[in-house]
């Protein structure tokens, strides 16, 4: 993409020859790129300068000099200056640099001169990079959101789309757990679809579906895109949006090449317990519950399992690159390394990563280049201890006086569960693409770039036979009688060709940027897993999976093969596009953009294969205006308004298939035997279309007192229709229980403000600089089922006990809560009697609210309990920078949404408490909100009782900074040199009881719901960057 | 530049004309319904598949045995806890039409339905066997009969469907209608199926020419059309197919598997590789030995039945302190020995299901327990109540004591011959014999309905006249059809 932003910045008249030489770059490329030119090798010859400042006279290094209608150009040293070869005597030379007008020169060969750039007004003639090309950011129509590579570095994290959380606004993201490697949910503007809602990801031009690959360190900067003006150019795909990723490259504002090392350590650490009953406390509520159960409170146990579970973990993140560039060739070069261990035991993630972004000028017109990204990975992933050690009875021992594991009942031993898990998946990842670019005809640059996903993926998973015996020697229920091993193995495989052409051109007051396209791509993968059991022995040498005869001891003729479940399962569609925009812009005031996508998708049927995706925007810069000149406070002032249609196509490529099960058994004969059955299976929907996101955005864009104070606001009203979703069919149609079909068949509406407001002054040599964002998120259900005969809602959540807690209907958010509503506490059998209850309730139980008021408690009495989605999520931070001397402090948060506490729900047998139980119901009027203590059953039925306030203050980041003086590094040949302390997730203000209130998933049906999630570290590190 | 703009458009067609192949991909690994079946071995796997519906948990009446719930025969069971809420209400008729296995119970049935739609449908213009292709299509007739004919006595009329691609919305059919397919069916069943005797070892469990026979004189006396269900019982009891095994434990116990009198049961074999049914693990013993889940708990009522010395009281009563095979039964400590009312009586007394136990070591053996859908001793009594309804005491005498002989055990002393000729009274003893020979086996609500007798016998359990001889319509499906499904009467 960078490359593209210097072709287009220069792309406008310019001479041209066609001539013999012809270039073949592979059989795909050739098809479409195949030109003719004549190269006209001339004498070589030299213009040199320097470029300076115009306001503060000073030398500016890194500005980007091209000449004139060809790929030539160069970039200013540090001292500013610059040579550059001219083919012909006479030449134009542009200079460009992001905040300066741009400046054109006419010079000749052996010439010296001296260029003044201007600085701009509100960074109007700088570049932003969209979609397919580039432009200007006084034209831009559309609401885009940016972190700079400096963003990216604030907190310490594997996935580089952590550091958008509380920088842009817009954009939420949650952890969806804790682990090592866990990924992250990315939600733009509100939750779209009950389908996958997460944005695509573009680097480089790639398109794929998560940047969890990528180094935060090779990230030059992030641009995301919110509206459908900026989106409409990734047609089906763009619903949810567009987060383009584009990374380092070389450069000459060095001389010679530039080293960078960075290298970071730190600890993590848990922010907080779970605050659960002592022993003592425990046995005083069993003896409660069941009296007698323990004869002497003082005397058990006192087992916090939560200290024996987690521990500080050490966390490391460390770069090398080298980047450069000569006047043919530029090059980034870079190698990383990412270890996370986990603060549960036997949890880690490891990354490396080798990128290779190169550019070669083959000649004037034309540049090859390629950006590729190797990262293989290997993580251990640990059992879900943190469920385990929040039932876990205080009162039990976690090793018996032997120093074996001790009982516990109903959960198992945690410990022993950790001692004994060996999870482990690897693999490797290849992401990369290879371009070439050619400018014909004067104003057209052709590109043509073929990029590849590809990933393998491992999985082996070993349990070894084991058993944790009660105190008088028999076997307790966590009893592995023979060792497990599974093996996994999964192949992606996507490749996509597009080739696109740019236009841009300026005829007087009138500018035209456009562009044009047609692309193709192709998903493939497949899964392979296999389990075995009974390994010969436990080490890893053996964790290999053969046929091995188990006998029934006690039956002694029962054999079982020892391998099962072989599943091989394919993903396969394709894709197909045409595209094109055009911005016009006149007189830098008035600013138009088009923008129409095509897309054919192997996923639909012939009539529904194809859609078009259309936006249309409008932009006023009225700073621009005459009227506008004397108002000197004012340096930028913008209204646009963009409306388009997107689209999303994230289902299963065989839903429109009606599928045969064959997997079915029947059994016959004497002595039984089992037979392959096969019938019709999953009924498939051969209507199936795309879903169609309508968005309309009005955004007003703002710059005041010399750009000091800067804003940006945005009203957003995104409504998404023809939602593809899986329904409930009439039972006679013979599906079977449960089974659903998909179809286009809800809306979701999601409504609101965003805004960002920034100030950037200095006072003496202290430059500081604050942002405040935020966005308020309406999300509703406008409809589900309809004419297709089925559901009007769509249940979720499932806790473990496969109780459903999420209920979205019409008029409520994707994804609501819903369950009984309680009023209190039966004080005494006359209140009992008076009100409706269930058969199960009794004095000292909650009252659920008979709210439908049919004077019978029963199901229909579940109601709406509230949203997982918040309200308002916003961010705020502060840069400071003194002398040597930097401080930063990052703070998000977000308020409104609940979270259902689901592990204090489910509760099949005896389980340890959370604190609030302590002040249960023990008598009339001892409590109205608390009820009698019990091990589970009516009282933990899913109510409003374990919905809570999800809304939360996160210190995200703080980092203090010290640069070693330049005229110390200058001596060693050092040109920076960086030390830092940083702290990410520092502290969380919230009144959230679990371990962390930010609780994302994948599935938004389930979101919010904390069944034990993998708390979020704290983390606190030490790290230095050098350049030189 | 002529050649370069040649290029282009050459690019762009060939781009275009790979579009549509590009664009047209088909399922991996799974084929579509286009494409099956379409052999003789699509075929017999299109028709083996009618009978995996028969080992789905939901077909047992969506997975629990409600139907001996609502009888006087038995009780929820399990622990007091264990599916108070969802299976409870059964047991006292305050089921709701959301409540809990109705749904699944509907929805299986219809999808075994829609399996057998397909073979009915699709394996005719099959190029096979001509006359395996006549069997399998008996078959799947057979088994959609049997299929309408658990839908009809427990919701009564409904949805007919008779083809794979049934309309959304298909209002109910009448009770009568429902019953003329279900006689339609098993009467092209009687036409293409074979005798027990002519099939294989390896296909028994196959529905055959007896048992489509045997379900039609069922589906007759459901009706109350005693000459027909007499014709087609007689024919099944002269076809010297059947007959009684000679210990009561075999009729349903794992000897007499495919046995004498068995005439149709549902094959299964333990769970690891599959082909297991979870129906008897359901009910089999809780706690230790640990079987299963302990549902359907014999009631007080049913052990008095027996009187004292019916040995099949033994064969169908599992104690607390019996040994089976070996195994003291122990029971589960979270379950009361004895439950009693407020006023001190016995009503309940932790025992399970003795036709469901299975020798083996653990739960996964019951899965192997093969249910006897149809046994020859059920067909007898069939018989006995058509013939003495057919004024013909003396022939029914014959097929009662035939049951009640098997019953006795060589035990001159007890279960003497019935010689009673009063209509009316024979009525009541062959009622009697029903339930003291299938009880635990599903039968005894429906027989109670059938006769009219539930009104007397379950009101005290809180049976409504007039509403809880049906089940309610799933409201899932009420809301589902949008309108075209009514509801049963007096459900609201």
């Amino acid at each position: 993409m960078k490359q593209m932003i210097e072709q287009i910045s220069f792309l406008k008249r310019w001479k041209f020859r066609a001539g013999k030489f012809s270039l073949m770059i592979g059989m795909a490329l050739s098809l479409f790129i195949s030109l003719s030119f004549n190269s006209e090798v001339l004498a070589q010859q030299e213009v040199r300068g320097t470029v300076i400042d115009a306001e503060t006279q000073e030398t500016m290094p890194g500005v980007n000099i091209q000449v004139k209608g060809t790929m030539r150009g160069t970039t200013t040293n540090t001292d500013g200056i610059f040579s550059i070869r001219l083919d012909s005597n006479q030449a134009v030379l542009v200079f460009t640099f992001i905040g300066y007008e741009s400046h054109e020169a006419n010079v000749e060969r052996g010439e010296e001169l001296v260029v003044e750039l201007q600085p701009v007004v509100g960074e109007l003639e700088g570049l932003v990079v969209v979609g397919y090309g580039a432009i200007r950011k006084r034209d831009m129509t559309g609401a885009v959101g940016r972190v700079s590579s400096e963003d990216i570095g604030k907190i310490t994290s594997l996935n580089a789309e952590q550091s958008l959380q509380g920088r842009v606004s817009g954009v939420q993201i949650t952890t969806t757990s804790g682990a090592p490697g866990a990924a992250a949910a990315v939600r733009i503007r509100g939750v779209g679809t009950f389908n996958n809602s997460s944005p695509i990801y573009v680097v480089d031009g790639v398109i794929l579906d998560d940047i969890s690959f990528l180094n935060s360190s090779d990230i030059e900067s992030m641009e995301i895109l919110k509206d459908a003006s900026a989106t409409a150019i990734y047609g089906s795909r763009g619903a949810n949006g567009v987060i383009l990723v584009q990374t380092k490259h070389g450069s000459r504002s060095v001389e010679g090449p530039v080293v960078n090392v960075s290298a970071e350590g730190g600890i993590q650490q848990l922010e907080q317990q779970i605050d659960l009953l002592s022993g003592r406390e425990f046995a005083i509520i069993s003896n409660e519950i069941r009296p007698g159960t323990y004869n002497n409170v003082d005397a058990v146990p006192n087992t916090n399992w939560q200290d024996l579970i987690f521990e500080s973990a050490p966390m490391q993140n460390h770069q090398v690159s080298v980047s450069g560039a000569s006047d043919n060739a530029d090059y980034y070069i870079s190698l990383g390394y990412f270890n996370q261990s986990g603060i549960i035991g036997k949890s880690n993630f490891e990354r490396i990563n080798l990128k290779f972004n190169n550019n070669y000028r083959l000649n004037e017109n034309i540049k090859l280049g390629n950006n590729i990204t190797i990262s293989p990975y290997k993580q251990q992933v640990a059992p879900n201890a943190t469920f385990a050690v929040y039932r876990a009875q205080p009162v039990l021992e976690p090793y018996y006086p032997d120093g074996s594991f001790g009982v516990v009942h109903n959960v198992g031993n945690p410990l022993a569960d950790l001692d004994h898990s060996n999870n482990f998946n690897s693999g490797t990842r290849v992401v990369g693409n290879i371009f070439t670019e050619a400018i014909v005809a004067n104003d057209f640059l052709l590109r043509s770039s073929f990029g590849i996903d590809a990933a393998l993926h491992r999985s082996e998973n070993f349990t070894p036979a084991y058993t944790v015996f009660n105190p008088d020697g028999t076997a307790s229920q966590q009893d592995n009688t023979y060792s497990d091993l599974f093996k996994g193995e999964g192949i992606n495989y996507t490749w996509l060709w597009e080739n696109t052409v740019n236009y841009v051109k300026d005829f007087d007051r009138h500018q035209v940027n456009s562009v044009a396209g047609f692309t193709m791509q192709q998903t493939r993968s497949e899964i392979l897993q296999l389990s075995g059991q009974n390994v010969i022995r436990n080490g890893e040498d053996f964790w290999y999976i053969q046929p091995s005869y188990i006998v029934d001891e006690a039956n002694n003729i029962n054999m079982l093969s020892s391998i099962f479940n072989g599943v091989d399962a394919g993903q396969y569609y394709n894709m197909m596009s045409f595209l094109g925009r055009v911005v016009y812009s006149f007189d830098n005031k008035y600013m138009t953009t088009l923008t129409l996508r095509r897309d054919g998708s192997s996923k639909f049927a012939d009539e529904n294969q194809w859609g078009y995706f259309p936006s249309f925007a409008l932009g006023w810069n009225i700073d621009q205006e005459n009227f506008m000149q004397s108002v000197k406070v004012l340096n930028l002032l913008k209204i646009r308004a963009s409306w388009g249609m997107i689209g999303n196509e994230k289902i299963n490529y065989y839903d429109r298939f009606s599928r045969v099960n064959a997997g079915l058994l029947a059994v016959f004969g004497n002595p039984d035997e089992a037979f392959v059955a096969g019938t019709y299976g999953k009924t498939g929907n051969p209507d199936l279309k795309w879903e169609t996101t309508t968005q309309t955005d009005i955004g007003l864009e703002f710059a005041l007192l010399e750009n000091r104070l800067t804003g940006e606001i945005d009203f957003y009203n995104r409504v998404t229709d023809d939602i593809l979703v899986e329904l409930s069919t009439p039972g006679h149609l013979g599906n079977g229980q449960g089974q659903r079909i998909r179809y286009n068949a809800a809306s979701v509406l999601n409504r609101g403000v965003e805004f960002t407001v920034g100030w950037q002054d200095r006072l003496g040599e202290l430059g500081y600089g604050i942002n405040v964002l935020g966005n308020t998120i309406h999300n509703e259900v406008q409809a589900i089922g309809g004419n297709s005969g089925i559901d009007s809602l769509l249940i979720g959540g499932f806790l473990a006990n496969g109780q459903a807690v999420t209920l979205s209907s019409v008029g409520h958010p994707i994804g609501a809560f819903y369950g009984y509503k309680t009023d209190g506490i039966f004080q005494n059998p006359a209140e009992l009697d008076a009100y409706p209850h269930l058969s199960q309730a009794g004095v000292g139980d909650l009252r659920f609210v008979d709210t439908d008021g049919d004077g019978d408690l029963d199901g229909d009495d579940r109601i709406y309990l509230g949203s997982p989605i918040p309200t308002f999520v916003y961010g705020f931070s502060v840069d400071l920078n003194y002398k040597d001397l930097d401080f930063s402090i990052g703070l998000q948060g977000q308020y409104g949404n609940k979270i259902f506490n689901g592990k204090n729900v489910v509760r099949p047998d005896p389980y340890n408490f959370e604190q609030h139980v302590w002040n249960r119901w023990s008598g009339e009027g001892t409590s109205n909100s608390e009820p009698q203590a019990s091990f589970g059953g009516y009282n933990y039925l899913p109510s409003d009782r374990f919905i809570q306030d999800g809304s939360f203050l996160r210190i995200r980041s703080l980092i203090f900074g010290y640069s070693l003086p330049n005229n110390l590094l200058n001596s060693v040949g050092i040109s920076k040199a960086r030390f830092y302390v940083k702290a990410t997730n520092l502290f969380t203000f919230t009144n959230y009881t679990g371990y962390t209130p930010e609780i994302g998933s994948s599935d938004v049906l389930s979101n919010s719901i904390d069944n034990g999630i993998y708390p979020i570290p704290r983390v606190i590190s030490l790290g230095f960057n050098t350049t030189f | 530049m002529k050649t370069k703009r040649i290029f282009y458009i050459t690019a762009l067609i060939f781009a275009l004309t790979a579009c549509n192949d590009f664009l047209s991909v088909n399922p991996q690994s799974e084929l579509t319904q286009e494409a099956f079946p379409n052999t003789q071995e699509d075929a017999l796997q299109a028709t083996n598949a009618v009978y995996s519906s028969l080992r789905d948990w939901h077909y047992h009446s969506g997975g629990y045995p409600i139907l001996d719930f609502m009888s006087d025969d038995g009780h929820k069971g399990s622990n007091p806890n264990d599916g108070a809420s969802t299976q409870g209400p059964y047991e006292n008729f305050t089921h709701s039409t959301t409540q809990d296995g109705l749904d699944r119970w509907w929805n299986v049935l219809f999808q075994g339905i829609r399996r057998a739609n397909i073979v009915i449908e699709k394996v005719e213009p099959i190029a096979m066997d001509e006359n395996l292709k006549d069997r399998l299509i008996g078959e799947a007739s057979f088994l959609r009969g049997l299929y309408y004919f658990d839908l009809v006595r427990a919701f009564g009329g409904v949805p007919l469907v008779k083809t794979t691609e049934p309309d959304l919305k298909i209002s109910r059919s009448t009770v009568d209608q429902t019953y003329e397919l279900i006689i339609e069916d098993l009467e092209l069943a009687i036409d293409n199926l074979p005798f027990k005797s002519e099939y294989s070892n390896n296909d028994l469990g196959r529905a055959t020419k007896g048992a489509a026979k045997a379900l039609l004189a069922k589906v007759y006396l459901f009706q109350q059309d005693f000459e027909n269900a007499e014709i087609y019982a007689l024919e099944v009891i002269t076809s010297d197919e059947y007959d009684l095994e000679p210990d009561f434990y075999d009729a349903n116990g794992p000897d007499g598997e495919h046995g004498v009198e068995s005439v149709f049961e549902i094959g299964a074999v333990e769970t690891g590789g599959g082909g297991g049914n979870q129906y008897a693990n359901t009910q089999g013993v809780r706690g230790t030995p640990n079987r299963g889940w302990g549902f359907n708990r014999p009631s007080v009522d049913l052990r008095e039945a027996f009187g004292e010395d019916d040995p099949r009281r033994g064969g169908t009563i599992i104690e607390l302190g019996d040994v089976i095979d070996g195994i003291e039964i122990i029971g589960d400590g979270t379950t009361p020995d004895e439950t009693t009312d407020d006023d001190g009586n016995v009503i309940e007394i932790e025992s399970y299901n003795r036709k469901v136990w299975i020798p083996g070591t653990s739960t996964d053996t019951q899965f192997g327990h093969n249910r006897r859908l149809i046994r020859f001793a059920d067909i007898l009594l069939i018989a006995a109540e058509a013939l003495n309804e057919n004024d013909k005491p003396n022939e029914a005498l014959i097929q009662l004591n035939r049951v009640r002989e098997r019953a006795r055990q060589g035990d001159e002393t007890i279960l003497p011959d019935i010689t009673e000729t009063n209509k009316e009274v024979l009525r009541e003893n062959i009622l009697h014999e029903r339930r003291i020979e299938l009880a635990l086996e599903g039968h005894r609500f429906w027989d109670l309905v059938r006769t009219g007798n539930a009104d007397d016998v379950l009101v005290p359990a809180g049976f409504v006249t007039g509403k809880h001889e049906l089940l309610p319509i799933p409201q899932s499906e009420i809301d589902l059809s949008q309108g075209s499904l009514s509801q049963n009467d007096n459900w609201n």
